[in-house]
């Protein structure tokens, strides 16, 4: 079994005067492990990921990079272990894709430094692993989400950390370029590197990631393979409705469905009044 | 680089050429006017250069050369560039286009402490005073306007601009409740004061501009690299391990300071800080490794073009170039900004 690189120990973080999202989270990640967070909204799993890279000071517990407590590195060692991509990054003035996935080679460089040969070959090879090299020029505000995430993904690579935090790398893109987001992810895990990554695409969830981490109710319900974390009863607890897990025979990976609530005949007065047809309608 | 735009290496010569020529203007028109070739000339013989030997200079030019119009174009050059240069990195700081220092509380606390000079007659015992209480009094306003927004060693982007606004006020009030009971040639000298000027600026006003101003702007342009990486917010640059509250705070004290030295020489110029970084980030594209240099070239060439035209165009009289700089940007920016429009779509 691979080394440890990411160990949580009695994690606790929130917001603000407000209590706990999450409290108690301890868990261990070895290297080339491709982890999903999963859980329903809200749950606490982009949390959970800004606490570990410390862009939220965790509130309680440590996190260890490595063996070593996070809180004693500088920013520019934490950068140069792991990686983030956060949610909806809003990108101001026009940078264009080459100047964004450049910003990846910051914590390699001196303060007085710039960008040398060695930074602008990686920043290509980056580009070109994620298919963004004839986009180089344009501005990100001019581009597709599919090539922005991949753009974002370039520069997170050309950061070139053992760790990479990716908070949902794929929402909103289609599902090709979705999947294509998940294999690159797989490939780099088989070449050593340790991704954790928010993901609410259940399905994919479950064909891509090495291991599941379901976030409910404050703490992680379920952690393991995908197979015993995808089952029935753990996501219908966590997402609080009726949920079936059913093995499609032909990809042989989990697909979800949810169940529809029973009918308590309210549905179709509230339908009624919806739609407007009431019976005091003049 | 923005696509489709000129080559940098192009632009910075041609910005440079500009602002040689724009210098060499200013310095040869006025009520007096002294021929491009006697100004180089002049320079080459105090230079002790073998050139233009045989040009003739009058004694009049050459007093009016150095006595008056080399110092206000050198305030202007030095006023103009540290104006374009810390609005770029204002703006940078904040990721919004439309930040200035100004939002921060430099020109309100200049105007307190220079109406405070006015107030107490200060500004007449010393040519000094009055720059050193507006100086004095920015720099206090910008201190106010950060320990109001710092929260636990950070300070929140958005809890910064309000309480810039909220010190505005409040010293905008100080400054009024002063001038109501101010006399009529007090009132005079403020008004004056407000509408930013380059007229009788003299070497000690050189003397003055040129420490803080030279040396802000070369740490500016010496940290673009990281303004590249502070403008992506917060997040993004704690992603990539930027200590971002120290080098915000740190690039927001150099911008301040370079502001409010240009202010207190020359009287609240608005527009420059605002406008400049926004006509070269248009041009030259958003990289501030290229965007600095070009707002500080841009931005001192400029202000001396507004100044030489305002002096010209309604001569005897001169038109202050806080006056002019308004009159000739608007335009310029307005048509930038629909031409960029067009290019968009």
């Amino acid at each position: 079994m691979n080394e440890i690189v990411l160990q949580a120990e009695k994690l606790a973080a929130g917001y603000g005067r407000h209590k706990n999202v999450l409290s108690d989270v301890s868990f261990e990640v070895r290297r080339g492990e491709m982890v999903g967070l999963i859980g329903p909204n809200g749950a606490g799993k982009s949390t959970l990921l800004k606490t570990l890279r410390g862009i939220l000071d965790p509130r309680a517990g440590s996190v260890l990079l490595n063996g070593r407590d996070a809180a004693t590195m500088t920013s520019r060692e934490f950068a140069l272990e792991v990686a983030y991509l956060q949610q909806n990054v809003e990108i101001a003035f026009g940078y264009s894709v080459r100047e964004i996935v450049t910003t990846g080679r910051y914590p390699h460089l001196e303060w007085w430094e710039k960008e040398g040969p060695a930074d602008e070959r990686i920043v290509d090879a980056c580009m070109e692993y994620t298919g963004v090299r004839d986009l180089a020029h344009r501005s990100v505000d001019m581009i597709s989400g599919g090539q922005r995430q991949r753009v974002l993904l370039a520069k997170v690579l050309a950061q070139q950390t053992p760790l990479l935090f990716l908070d949902e790398p794929a929402t909103g893109l289609d599902i090709f370029y979705q999947e294509e987001i998940f294999r690159f992810c797989r490939e780099l895990c088989a070449q050593g590197k340790t991704v954790l990554m928010v993901i609410h695409e259940l399905s994919l969830a479950a064909k891509f990631c090495s291991r599941l981490m379901l976030v409910g109710d404050h703490r992680i319900v379920a952690d393991g393979k995908p197979e015993e974390v995808m089952t029935s009863e753990y996501l219908s607890r966590c997402y609080g409705v009726p949920v079936r897990v059913v093995r499609n025979p032909l990809t042989g990976t989990a697909e979800v469905f949810a169940e529809p609530p029973p009918d308590d005949g309210q549905r179709a007065a509230l339908l009624h009044a919806i739609l407007g047809n009431g019976e005091d309608e003049k | 680089m923005k696509i489709g735009r000129i080559p940098p290496k192009v632009f910075f010569l041609l910005m440079a050429a500009v602002f040689v020529l724009v210098a060499l203007l200013s310095m040869s028109w006025g009520q007096i006017d002294i021929p491009f070739k006697n100004i180089v000339a002049l320079f080459c013989q105090y230079a002790g250069l073998p050139f233009f030997a045989d040009v003739v200079v009058t004694p009049e030019q050459e007093a009016v050369l150095f006595h008056i119009r080399l110092p206000r174009t050198l305030v202007g050059l030095m006023v103009g560039a540290g104006l374009g240069a810390s609005g770029t990195v204002m703006q940078g700081i904040f990721s919004n286009p439309l930040a200035d220092p100004g939002i921060i509380g430099v020109s309100s606390g200049a105007a307190v402490g220079a109406v405070a000079a006015i107030a107490f007659g200060l500004s007449e015992v010393s040519l000094f005073a009055l720059p050193i209480c507006a100086l004095v009094g920015s720099l206090a306003a910008v201190t106010l306007t950060v320990f109001l927004a710092m929260r636990h060693g950070k300070i929140p982007m958005m809890t910064l601009l309000l309480s810039g606004v909220v010190v505005g006020m409040m010293l905008g009030a100080v400054t009024a409740g002063i001038l109501t009971v101010i006399s009529e040639q007090k009132l005079q000298q403020y008004l004056f004061w407000t509408i930013g000027g380059l007229d009788y600026r003299r070497w000690e006003h050189v003397a003055m501009g040129a420490g803080p101003i030279l040396l802000g702007a070369a740490v500016m342009i010496l940290m673009a690299r990281h303004l590249n990486i502070l403008v992506l917010g917060d997040v993004e640059a704690k992603a990539v391990g930027m200590p971002v509250a120290k080098y915000r705070l740190g690039m927001m004290t150099i911008a301040s300071l370079v502001t409010a030295t240009g202010v207190c020489i020359s009287g609240n110029i608005g527009f420059v800080g605002l406008v400049v970084p926004h006509m070269m980030r248009l041009i030259v594209g958003p990289d501030h490794r290229l965007l600095l240099p070009a707002s500080l070239l841009a931005g001192g060439a400029f202000l001396v073009f507004c100044d030489t035209v305002g002096r010209v165009i309604a001569a005897p009289m001169e038109v202050r170039v806080g006056i002019m700089t308004a009159f000739i940007g608007t335009p310029y920016f307005l048509w930038l900004l629909r031409r960029a429009h067009n290019v968009m779509r």
